[in-house]
Parts: C-alpha cells; sequence; structure tokens
C-alpha cells in the first residue's frame, strides 16, 4: 500500500469503523490508535523522504474523470512532508484532549476524523480538484463541530466561521476554474498547470482571488474576523485544528497553488499582501492586549502569528531574501501550529475544570495547577520567540528577511517582539502569578497526571526537538524552497 | 356576426372572468370567474372554428375538452371549498394565507 | 582533559541539575540543594581549570544553514572568557552556598536552585559562546532566567510587576540588539566572531562606516537594555524584589554585566566607529552620576547596591568606550566580586534583622554582626576605590584612559561620579555602623544569625575584594594586554576625589555629632529630583504606558465596531433581503395569480411585437 494513500486511508477507515462501534470507550481508543498510526506513517514518511533529491516523491496517480481532467494525484514534497506530520501530532494529541468528553461521543469523532482526511487530502494533493475537494471537507465539519460541542456564543460563532470560509471558497472556485480554462490543457493536474505560462495580465488578475480566498482560513487581515470568535466557540480539540492546521490549509493553499501556478501574480501583489500581513502581525499583538478571555488572546495571537507566515510567503517572492522568508514561513506554519494546540489544549484542560475561561476570574492559579500553567508559560514563550523553542528560528528567519527587504516593515515586526511578550505577560500576571484565588482551592489536586500529560508533554516535546535541532525541519523545507523559488 | 365581433366578446368574457378571479373575495366568485373565462376560451375557440378553420371538428373537440376539464376543476375546486368551509367557517381569500412565507 | 569536555562540563553541569531538579526533585528541596551546588562546583572546576590551561583554538558545531547562511554552535575559548567564565562560576558557587541558608525553609527551594541552576548554563553558555546569534540566544534565555527569579516568589504582586518590568526593558533592548545582528548577516553571511572580528577579513572591512556605526549603536541599544544604563534602567531597583542572593548574583555581578561583555567582546568594532563611541561615553557618563544620585538619597540598602551597580556598569562602559579593554574587563572582574560580597553582606541584615531600611539596619544593631559589618566595610572601601583594595585599581585604570586626549568632560563626569560614589557608599557604611543609638529589642533568631554556609561565601569574596587589585597584570596577560604602569601622582586625583567623598560622608554620617543627614536634603529641589529616580519611571508610567494603551484600546475599537461590525452589518443585511423577499410570499393565491397572468402578458407582448 503506497505510504500517503495510506496516511489519507487510515482516518477513512477510522471513520467507517467508529461509525460502527457502539461503546464510546472503543471510539476513543480507536481514534487515538489512529492517530498514533498516522504519527509514525507521517515520521516513515519524513525519514524516507529524500530532501537531497527533492521535488514530488511518493507519487500516485489514478485517472478519476478523464473527460474533465481530474485524476486522484497525490505526492509530496518538502513543505507537505512537514505539514502532514504537523496534521499527525496534531489529530493525535487532539483525540487525546478530548478524552472526557461524553456527549454525542460518535458524531464528535466523526467530524473530527472527517475534518482531518480531508487537511491530508489538501496537504497531499496534486489536483487541482481534489485539493479543492478536500478542502470543503476540510472546512464544513467545523459547523456541526462548533455547534453542537462549542460553548459560548457557539451559534453566533460557527455561522459567521462558515460564512467567511465558504465565502472564501466562492471567490477560489471560480478562480481555480478560471485557471483551469485559461491554461487550455484540459487537466486539473497541478504539476501541469505550474509548468504552463500563463499570461501575465490574466495571473495578475487571477491571483488575489486565490489568495484572498485561502487567505480568509489563513487568517489574513482584514478578513480574519471568524478566527478569534470561532476559536473562543469552539471545543478545545476543534480549536487545536482549527488554529493549529486549519489555518495552514490556508496558507498552503497560497504556497501550494497560487505562488506555484500564478508566480507573476505572486510578485505583482506581494508588496500589497506583505504590507497587509505585517499590519496583522501588530494588529493582532495589539487586540490580544485587551482581551479578558484566554481563548481570545490565544486567537488574536494566532492572527499575528499567521502574519508572519503570510508575510514570509509575500518576501519570498521578492527575491532578495526568498530563501530565507519561504523557510521561515513554513517553519512557522508547523511551529505555530504546535504551539497553539499546545495552548488550546492546555486551556481546554483548565476550562473542563474551572468551568470559566475570563482571565480576571483566576490569579494566582500557579500555585494551584502548577503542572498546566508550567505548560501554558511554555507555550506562551514560545509565542514571544523564545530561543530554544521552534517559534523562533520560524521568526528569525522571517525577520532577516523582512530587514532585507523592506527594513521598515522589519523593524516594526521586530518591535512585534515587545508587544508579543506585553500581552503574553500580562496574561501570566493576571492569571498565574500573585495570590491563589480562593475560589479555586479545590483545583490543587485536579492537576495534570498520567494520560492527562500526555498530549501536552508530546506537544513541548516537538517545541523543543525543533527549538533544539532546527536543522532537521530546516534540511526538509530547504529543498523545497529552493526549488519553488527556480521559478521567480 | 363577424369574426371580429365573436373575438371581442370572448375578450369582454375573459376580462369579466379575470378580474372576478382576481378581485373577488369569496372563493364561489373566484370560481365563477374561472367558469368565465373558460368558457371565453371555448367562445374563441369556436369562432375561430367556424370562421376561419375549414375542418370544423378541431374546435368543437377543443371545446368538449375544455367542457370536461371545466368541470372536473370544478368538482375538485368545490370539494375544496366545503371542506375549507366545514373546518373554518370562512372562505374569505384573504384569511387563508397558510402559504404565507 | 581536553577543552571540549571541560567546556561541556563546565556549562553542562549545571544544565543537568537544573533538569533533575526541575523534573524530579520537586518534593525533596535537600537533594535539589546539593545536586545543585553539586553541579555549580563540577562547573567551577571546569571553569578554573580552563582558565588554567589558558586560551586555545575556537570549538565549532554546523548548527542550521538556510540559504546561504549557516549558522554555528560552539565554545570561543579566548582570555575575556576564560576570566570572565570563572568570575561568573566563582559567583554563582558562592551564591549558592549562601542561598542553602538564605532560603532555607522557603516552599519553592527546589525551583529556586533549578532556576539557579538554569541561569548558570546560560550565563556560561554566553559567556563561551563562539557564534553571535549563539550569543544572542543565551543572552534572551539569562533575561527569562532573570524574570523566573525576581518573580520567584510570585504570590507578591510587586515581585511580578519587577520581573514583567525587568523583562519587557531588556526586550526592548534585545530589539535594537537583534536588528544590529541581522543587519550583519548580509555583510557576512555567518555570525562566526572570530571571523567576524579579524581585523583583516572581519566586519571593519566588509561594512561601511555608517552601515557599522549604525550596527553597533543598535548593538549599543541591547547593551543599554540589559545593564541597565539610562534610558532603560528603571529596571534594576526594582529586580530587588527578588531574594538577595538573586539581587547579588544576577543583579550586581553576572546578568547585567552581560552588556559589557558583549561590548568587550566587540570592542574592536566598537572602536571603528567614533560616533558609537561618543554616544557610549555620554550615556555611560550620564547614567554614572545619575545612579550615584539617585542612590546617595535612597533609604532601602539592597536599592543603594543596585543603583550603585548601574553606576558602576557605566564605569566601566566609560572605560571600554575610553578605549582600553583592560580597563572595562578588569573593572567588571573586581565589581562582581565586591559587589555580590555586598549584597551577600545586606543578605544577612536583611534576614536578620526583618528589615531593608539602612537606618533601620542600623538602629537594630547591624555592627553586632561582626564578620558581615568587617566584610560589608571592605566590600564598600573596594566599591569607592579606596586603595589598596580591588576597586581602586581597576577605577584607576579607567582614570587613565579617560586621561588620553580629548575625553576631558568624560574625565570630570568620571570623577564626578567617583565622588559621588564613595560619598553613598560612606553614607551606607554609616548608617549601618554608627547609628544614632541601637535598640535592645529581641529579634526572632531562627538560628544562628551568620550560618557557615553564608558566612563562607562572604568571607572568600572579601579576601578577594582585597587582593583581586593585585592580579592585575594578570588579568592582562590573560587578555593580551600589555599594562601600563602608573606612577604615585597620576594616581592622586582618583585618591582625592575619593578621600573628599569619605569624608564627606563622614562628616554627615559617621563623626559622632553628625546630623545623620545628606547635605543634598539643603537643596530640596535636587533632593526630590533624585528621590523620584529623575523623573524616568513616573515618564513610562505615563506616556509609554499610555501610548500603548492607546494603540491597544485603538485596534481594539477597530476590530470589534470596525471590522466586526461591518462584517455583521453585512450578515444581518443580507438576512434583511431574505426578509424582504418574504413578503413576496403573502401567501394570497389572488397574488400569486396576478403576478402569473402579467408575467404572461409580457411575455405575450414581447412575442407579439417581435
Amino acid at each position: 500500500m503506497p505510504l500517503l494513500s495510506s496516511i489519507l486511508l487510515v482516518p477513512v477507515a477510522t471513520l467507517v469503523l467508529l461509525l460502527l462501534l457502539p461503546s464510546a470507550r472503543s471510539i476513543r481508543w480507536v481514534c487515538a490508535l489512529s492517530g498514533l498510526s498516522n504519527c509514525i506513517l507521517s515520521a516513515l514518511l519524513w525519514h524516507n523522504y529524500d530532501s537531497g533529491i527533492g521535488g514530488v516523491q511518493f507519487e500516485e496517480i489514478i485517472p478519476w474523470v478523464k473527460g474533465a481532467g481530474i485524476s486522484y494525484h497525490v505526492g509530496v514534497d518538502g513543505f507537505s512532508t512537514v505539514l502532514i506530520m504537523l496534521n499527525s501530532i496534531v489529530y493525535f494529541t487532539g483525540v487525546l484532549t478530548m478524552w472526557d468528553l461524553r456527549q454525542r461521543v460518535k458524531e464528535y469523532f466523526a467530524f473530527m476524523v472527517l475534518l482531518v482526511v480531508g487537511v491530508y487530502g489538501v496537504f497531499m494533493s496534486l489536483d487541482l480538484f481534489f485539493l479543492f475537494f478536500f478542502y470543503e471537507i476540510a472546512v464544513v465539519p467545523m459547523y456541526p463541530l462548533i455547534l453542537i460541542w462549542g460553548s459560548g456564543n457557539k451559534d453566533y460563532a460557527a455561522m459567521k466561521l462558515m460564512v467567511f470560509l465558504l465565502a472564501g471558497s466562492a471567490l477560489l472556485f471560480p478562480a481555480l476554474l478560471a485557471v483551469y480554462h485559461t491554461a487550455g490543457l484540459g487537466t486539473f493536474d497541478m504539476v501541469a498547470l505550474a509548468a504552463h505560462n500563463f499570461d501575465p495580465q490574466f495571473q495578475i488578475f487571477c491571483y488575489p482571488f486565490i489568495y484572498i480566498g485561502f487567505g480568509v482560513l489563513a487568517g489574513m487581515f482584514p478578513l480574519h474576523g471568524w478566527s478569534p470568535t470561532g476559536h473562543v466557540a469552539a471545543p478545545s480539540a476543534v480549536s487545536m485544528l482549527h488554529a493549529g492546521v486549519l489555518m495552514k490549509l490556508g496558507a498552503f493553499g497560497i504556497l501550494a497553488v497560487g505562488m506555484r501556478i500564478l508566480p507573476a501574480g505572486a510578485v505583482y501583489w506581494a508588496p500589497t499582501f506583505a504590507v497587509l500581513a505585517a499590519i496583522g502581525i501588530i494588529y493582532g499583538a495589539f487586540v490580544a492586549m485587551r482581551q479578558t478571555d484566554f481563548k481570545f488572546v490565544i486567537g488574536f495571537s494566532s492572527v499575528s502569528h499567521m502574519g508572519i507566515v503570510l508575510l514570509g510567503l509575500n518576501l519570498a517572492t521578492l527575491g532578495i531574501a526568498g530563501s530565507d522568508a519561504l523557510n521561515g514561513a513554513v517553519f512557522q506554519m508547523f511551529a505555530h501550529g504546535i504551539m497553539t494546540a499546545l495552548f488550546f489544549s492546555t486551556v481546554g484542560f483548565i476550562y473542563d475544570r474551572a468551568h470559566s475561561k475570563t482571565i480576571a476570574d483566576f490569579g494566582g492559579l500557579g500555585s494551584q495547577m502548577p503542572r498546566a500553567v508550567a505548560l501554558f508559560i511554555i507555550a506562551g514563550l514560545c509565542g514571544a520567540g523564545l530561543p530554544g523553542l521552534a517559534s523562533f528560528w520560524a521568526e528569525l528567519l522571517v525577520f532577516l528577511a523582512a530587514l532585507k527587504t523592506y527594513p521598515i516593515i522589519g523593524v516594526c515586526i521586530v518591535l512585534g517582539l515587545v508587544i508579543t511578550a506585553v500581552y503574553i505577560l500580562r496574561v501570566f500576571g493576571l492569571a498565574f502569578f500573585g495570590p491563589p484565588n480562593p475560589r479555586w482551592e479545590g483545583l490543587r489536586d485536579q492537576d495534570m497526571k498520567g494520560m492527562e500529560l500526555l498530549p501536552r508533554v508530546v506537544l513541548v516535546a516537538v517545541l523543543f526537538f525543533f527549538g533544539l535541532f532546527p536543522q532537521a525541519m530546516l534540511g526538509m523545507i530547504d529543498g523545497a524552497t529552493a526549488v519553488l523559488l527556480g521559478r521567480f | 356576426m363577424t369574426l371580429h365581433g365573436f373575438i371581442l366578446l370572448g375578450l369582454a368574457l375573459f376580462s369579466l372572468g379575470l378580474v372576478a378571479v382576481l378581485s373577488r373575495r369569496n372563493l364561489i366568485a373566484v370560481l365563477i370567474g374561472v367558469e368565465l373565462m373558460m368558457n371565453a376560451a371555448s367562445l374563441n375557440f369556436m369562432a375561430f372554428n367556424r370562421y376561419v378553420v375549414k375542418d370544423p371538428a378541431i374546435g368543437q373537440v377543443f371545446v368538449l375538452i375544455i367542457i370536461g376539464l371545466a368541470a372536473a376543476e370544478v368538482a375538485i375546486f368545490l370539494s375544496i371549498i366545503l371542506r375549507l368551509y366545514r373546518l373554518r367557517r370562512d372562505i374569505d381569500v384573504e384569511h387563508l394565507t397558510g402559504l404565507k412565507g | 582533559m581536553d577543552s571540549l569536555t571541560l567546556v561541556l562540563l563546565a556549562t553542562g553541569a549545571p544544565l543537568i541539575c537544573f533538569l533533575i531538579c526541575i523534573l524530579a526533585l520537586r518534593p525533596h528541596p535537600g537533594a535539589a540543594r546539593v545536586v545543585a551546588l553539586g553541579g555549580m562546583g563540577l562547573s567551577l572546576f571546569g571553569s578554573v581549570t580552563l582558565l588554567l590551561q589558558g586560551p586555545v583554538e575556537p570549538l565549532r558545531f554546523l548548527w542550521f544553514s538556510s540559504g546561504e547562511i549557516q549558522l554555528q554552535f560552539g565554545f570561543l575559548l579566548d582570555g575575556l572568557s576564560l576570566l570572565f567564565a570563572v568570575a561568573v562560576a566563582l559567583i554563582t558557587f558562592c551564591v549558592m552556598l549562601y542561598s542553602i541558608g538564605y532560603m532555607a525553609g522557603d516552599p519553592g527551594t527546589t525551583r529556586y536552585f533549578a532556576m539557579l541552576s538554569f541561569f548558570a548554563w546560560a550565563m556560561l553558555s554566553f559567556v563561551y559562546a563562539v557564534d553571535l546569534l549563539q550569543v544572542f540566544i543565551f543572552w534572551e534565555l539569562v533575561g527569562l532566567a532573570s524574570f523566573f527569579l525576581i518573580g520567584f516568589w510570585y504570590e507578591k504582586p510587586e515581585a511580578n510587576a519587577a520581573a514583567k518590568k525587568a523583562f519587557l526593558m531588556t526586550r526592548v533592548g534585545d530589539v535594537g540588539l537583534l536588528i544590529g545582528l541581522l543587519l550583519i548577516l548580509p555583510l557576512s553571511n555567518s555570525f562566526d566572531l572570530p571571523h567576524l572580528l579579524d581585523p583583516q577579513a572581519g566586519l571593519v572591512r566588509l561594512a561601511l562606516p555608517a552601515t557599522l556605526t549604525l550596527i553597533t549603536l543598535l548593538i549599543f541599544v541591547g547593551i543599554v537594555g540589559k545593564s541597565a544604563q539610562f534610558p532603560l534602567h528603571t529596571w534594576l531597583p526594582d529586580a530587588m524584589e527578588g531574594p538577595t542572593p538573586v539581587s547579588a548574583l544576577l543583579h550586581s555581578a553576572t546578568m547585567v554585566a552581560a552588556g559589557v561583555f558583549l561590548m568587550a567582546r566587540l570592542h574592536p568594532l566598537f572602536m571603528a566607529s567614533e560616533q558609537t563611541r561618543t554616544v557610549v561615553l555620554c550615556v555611560a557618563t550620564f547614567t554614572a552620576i545619575l545612579a550615584s544620585t539617585m542612590a546617595m538619597v535612597e533609604r532601602d540598602i539592597k536599592k543603594v547596591l543596585a543603583y550603585s551597580s548601574i553606576s558602576q556598569l557605566g564605569f566601566m562602559l566609560i572605560g571600554l568606550g575610553a578605549g582600553s579593554l583592560f580597563a572595562g574587563v578588569f573593572h567588571l572582574v573586581t565589581h562582581a566580586v565586591f559587589k555580590a560580597l555586598l549584597f551577600l553582606c545586606s543578605g544577612v541584615y536583611i534576614h536578620h534583622l526583618a528589615t531593608n531600611d539602612m537606618e533601620e539596619i542600623g538602629r537594630r544593631g547591624g555592627r553586632q554582626l561582626r564578620l558581615t559589618t568587617a566584610a560589608l566595610v571592605i566590600g564598600s572601601a573596594a566599591l569607592a576605590g579606596v586603595p589598596p583594595l580591588a576597586g581602586f585599581f581597576s577605577k584607576e585604570e579607567i582614570f587613565a584612559q579617560l586621561g588620553h586626549g580629548g575625553l576631558g568632560p568624560f574625565a570630570i563626569g568620571a570623577f564626578a561620579a567617583a565622588f559621588l560614589t564613595a560619598y553613598y557608599t560612606g553614607r551606607m557604611v554609616f548608617l549601618v555602623v554608627a547609628p544614632a543609638q541601637i535598640e535592645e529589642t529581641s529579634h526572632d533568631h531562627h538560628g544562628d544569625p551568620q550560618p557557615w554556609v553564608m558566612l563562607a561565601p562572604i568571607v572568600l569574596l572579601a579576601l578577594g575584594a582585597l587582593t583581586l587589585g593585585f592580579f592585575g597584570s594578570s588579568i592582562a596577560a590573560t587578555l593580551g594586554v600589555q599594562l601600563v604602569h602608573h606612577s604615585l601622582v597620576s594616581m592622586l586625583p582618583a585618591i582625592g576625589v575619593v578621600a573628599l567623598g569619605g569624608a564627606l560622608a563622614w562628616f554627615d554620617f559617621g563623626r559622632k555629632s553628625a546630623p545623620r543627614r545628606g547635605f543634598i536634603t539643603r537643596l530640596a529641589a535636587l533632593e526630590t529630583l533624585f528621590i523620584r529616580q529623575w523623573y524616568v519611571d513616573d515618564f513610562y508610567r505615563t506616556i509609554v504606558v499610555r501610548i500603548n494603551t492607546a494603540l491597544a484600546k485603538t485596534m481594539h475599537f477597530i476590530e470589534t465596531r470596525g471590522l466586526d461590525a461591518g462584517f455583521d452589518r453585512l450578515g444581518f443585511n443580507t438576512l434583511g433581503l431574505g426578509a424582504l423577499a418574504t413578503r413576496l410570499q403573502s401567501g394570497w393565491v389572488q397574488i400569486y395569480t396576478g403576478g402569473a397572468v402579467v408575467l404572461l402578458g409580457l411575455v405575450v407582448a414581447y412575442f407579439g411585437l417581435r
């Protein structure tokens, strides 16, 4: 069984299986095992991908609809391998985070696994039609997941999320069809389309549709409003998937579809979108400073960090520091995905026990739940760009690229380091340090232990691993960067 | 009478029927209007049959079909009206807005 | 043992102790202390052996490559790093030993020793770093350790506020440092220190003079933040919220000295830019005077020492800026010893007499703790620059360098600061040693007021303060610098200034009928200025915090009332459109019929008229 299709089919088989299983306990274990096996398969993929040769590997093609030129065409390069690994890790830790779910377990895991399938499909897909197909499969389950298992203002949040994302798709789909028709090759195959030279005018016209269409999902400023609201209302594992993986779908779409197929358009629009991304970085950080809910802080922090990704992607097209920018952007996709999964996993744990996510409700939690707090602090420090954790390298590369390309923007976003530290330390100070709040004395013996520690420790370990050994990541990404930038 | 006369007569009858359908509040009056319209159409067919068409059978066949259809339709319409009246004691069109969106 | 093993021992032993403590020793504080101290002992052994073996070639390992950039990880074992590493390791060891006594019974003991070990690892790795990026990474990690140690008693809001302030202010400096470092990269594609500092092929040749000035100025911004120079100095007095051993280690001897160390390390680059040197001298001289003025009106003994550190760091930067690597580094080393000594002494007073206020310490019988008081006097004399103690020799080097042409105003400033230093130091000593009266109240003595674990480090450091001055030539030799002997005559101005300051302090505080009010109280306006710390903090609190809050509020407003509201309006209006459309569905059959008829008529007309 070819490796990529296995990675895709394991969750599909899991989905079918769990629909037939009667007990919640067996469903949980099946999903956890499925997540674990996907992690192993992704690690195998990573290990066996030859970054010396680079390019697309593990290719499989099965013609699907010959008349329209649609085929099941999957393959990975350096970027996809990294992101598939990310998805597997977040899938596994996400399942473990929802271990205590009691309400409608079967439906929940069914939707969640369906979402994961969609994400895998997007990362692997080399056929434009299938990419969009899997994209929709990944986006749509968000609605029931938030609506049924969410909390707070979930109706509004779920609807807002869906409308934004489907509006993005509405922009995207015609653009994809336009690409298909203009190429005149009669195929949706992305490799063939990437090789085709589109008319520059067409590229300039079509690119913003693709960028904005995917960009909505990537949390681009100013179309990011769905994201913090969605994060807050969603249950923990859904937030983990949403911010950790789903937003990377958007960025990956820009990379794989926009930049590969319409390079001239990307170059033309890069300055504009780079400025928007830079604004997003600073803006997200400042708005995060005023939030009163943990998850809102993390939500806006995601907007800010995805701004770094988008900035990197845009700067990559501009040549001067292209490879640094692109390496930094993809590294940040991975690092931020893990970090934000850790954030939501930990906040979810605290929320399950305290039934509050309002920062002001807490205070001195550090003495009552030291382990949970320590994990959150590690995630927070990662967000602040502390060396030793994965985000540091990603941000360093993007800062470098920005300073080389647009020095003023570069200085502004490096100042973003201070602003980020301000809002993160604010949360620490208000919620974790200080005299313990007597209201939560009961939580002292409910701190994380045993299985509860597992997903969070895994995530921390990944953050430290890539923080200490960035070459492990960069070795994988660099080859793909060189190939992609060859087109510019 | 000339063809024109019959056509005008048919048009007048049809318009009266249409006005009755659109403006009367009582369902039975609407039914009467529908009948008027159908009979006007029949008259039109017979006029053309007599003055224009060579084969005198076509128009007559149409009229017979219309009469049969009208009878069937009246039967259904009246049974609906009877049912409505039994349920609501009211057959005022302005009050029958259950399909309002 | 070979260099690699030794340096890995020196840096790695504390790291392993940190991991052991934090992961496994939470419930065993006694074991944590032993592990941490043991690790530090090994580290000390490693660094001392390295120093004795002398400078060797750097050791490098490739860490990552992205595009054309290659970044190394490794150890630079030249005189400067060997020397400072020993100072760091020794003082950390002393502080750890002292902490066993000072922190006895504290519930967070394991966490404390774990963080101290973490700090030791980060600091030593910083000192031995061979690559500027590695320097930056450990610079940040040292700042992180400082955050957790200042905020060690995290249930106290003041400690948290101080930790946050320290982190944020140093972060502002770090931004400058990072930008400066990143500007180097396009020029040389590597951060390797020996390569960058090479006089023939290094940055001095690769960069335009204007670029070099910009880079060094940006790096200096980082130094200003980390070494608490004006205007990023206000975090250091607040950092005294942390336990006294932490203040002794981080905020006098090692962490804040990291900035000075960095300038010493990059000295050739700074020397190549006239403008940067001038800026450095201006900032450093001003800071030295500024901090001294604040010290002379302060009542809290730890804060006096904090201001004193700021001031002395300024002195070190003056020495470096004036052009003498030896002067700056010598003072760095001597200051580390006597400032740590002073803090540890103050810790004994605080621990035993339960007060930080100097007058209270005096009144409660501080002088009766004889050994500590003697050490205090020794340390103060060294700080003031009384010959033949360590501080005198190192300060003398700085003055001598300032004598080399064209640095007149800075020399005057340095002398003024030295005068003030002698004055406030004398004030501190006399307040403790010669109080108006001593109360005969009994305090809650938890055991021996001067346990041996606290006294041994004090004695050791006092010995260092007494003798280190005579090691100047060995230090110079290690640095690879020639020592110039100064005649007695040239030393007279320094001695005179110290004597003057000391005399004034004695006059104000020391003699039998002393008023025990500083002369400055007669100049009320100036006194207020000094007490209010020259309003710098007030400025930050009002202006900077306000700007930050205003920006955040604006963006939040844009988010909620602008973007969110806009999209919500769009959504609800669409729903409204739908509601409009439903009005067509009236449920009236006749309306539907009428509509159909009209449409039919239109169609017929269209086809009929065609």
